[in-house]
């Protein structure tokens, strides 16, 4: 088959050197803005692409984190964290708590006897 | 300019880094690919000076929509629909602009120097030659002859069969065999 060959080589246009060389330099000239406007829009994608592995990271790290929190506090009983969180923090004696806990309505002479006990 | 390293770089590569807006990338892919275009877009307009602007355009047009090449190995091929996609809206043009015949435009753009007038006139009779060859002929035995594609290359820039391909490069041969003379063939063979 390569003997049946026909010689297109006189059609050839990058055998005329100087004239082959113009129109690549033609090419690049009227390629110029969009080959800035992919430079451009690749340095903006390189950056997200620098920032994307630390952000992950500290985006597993949190998650990690969030996780565990979450599943430590689901392991005790929320109600009673909550009215000992309460008592504890607004300074309210024992007794005063465990009454509030169950409800019972106490006398006055409890009370006086519990704020004494506090004091 | 682009370098030996990069003339050296696979299709793929230097698309995905003209992607990225790499002018050496897509000018390695320019002199690359530059003839073969430059064949198609001859055999569809007949006119080397309209070639070339076809040519040129067809780079520019690849370079703006780099990003719809889903296979970046395929470069060639895809390129090669651009070139006739711009070769017909070209063709259509100056057939709405013009009445000349391609023959006549086309010895129109070709002044050359003394030194080259040698070339110009094997140039001239290939040429003409190629003209009482249908377009796809001319593609093919262009593409096959002077770039030294596949059939399978072939058949898939040009949208055919194999077996199209082969018979439309025994046709065209057998076509310029008889136009062009076995003496000439033999003087100018490769």
């Amino acid at each position: 088959m390569t003997d049946d060959r026909i010689d297109f080589s006189p059609l050839d246009p990058t055998k005329d050197t100087e004239r082959f060389e113009a129109a690549v330099h033609s090419i690049g000239v009227e390629a110029r803005g969009e080959l800035a406007r992919r430079r451009a829009r690749a340095s903006v994608v390189g950056q997200l692409g620098l920032w994307w592995k630390p952000l992950l990271a500290a985006a597993a790290i949190t998650g990690i984190v969030s996780v565990s929190a979450l599943l430590r506090f689901q392991a005790s009983p929320a109600t009673e964290l909550a009215d000992v969180g309460i008592a504890e923090a607004i300074g309210m004696p024992d007794p005063v708590a465990e009454w509030v806990r169950s409800d019972e309505v106490p006398s006055m002479s409890e009370l006086i006897v519990a704020m004494e006990d506090e004091s | 300019m682009a370098s030996e390293r990069d003339s050296d770089l696979p299709d793929a590569l230097l698309v995905e880094r003209a992607r990225r807006g790499e002018a050496v990338a897509f000018e390695a892919l320019v002199r690359r690919h530059y003839r073969a275009a430059y064949m198609v877009a001859l055999a569809l307009l007949g006119s080397a000076m309209d070639a070339e602007d076809v040519t040129q355009d067809a780079f520019v047009r690849a370079i703006e929509r780099l990003d719809d090449l889903q296979r970046p190995e395929r470069f060639a091929p895809w390129l090669m629909q651009i070139v006739r996609n711009r070769a017909r809206n070209y063709h259509n043009y100056r057939r709405v602009r013009s009445t000349q015949p391609l023959d006549a435009v086309s010895a129109a753009g070709d002044a050359d120097t003394e030194g080259d007038a040698e070339r110009s006139d094997l140039r001239g009779e290939l040429e003409s030659a190629l003209s009482e060859l249908s377009e796809i002929q001319r593609e093919v035995v262009l593409l096959h002859d002077m770039e030294g594609w596949k059939h399978r290359e072939i058949a898939e820039a040009l949208d055919l069969s194999e077996g199209m391909s082969r018979q439309h490069l025994m046709v065209a041969r057998r076509t310029l065999r008889e136009r062009l003379g076995e003496g000439f063939l033999r003087e100018h063979s490769a």
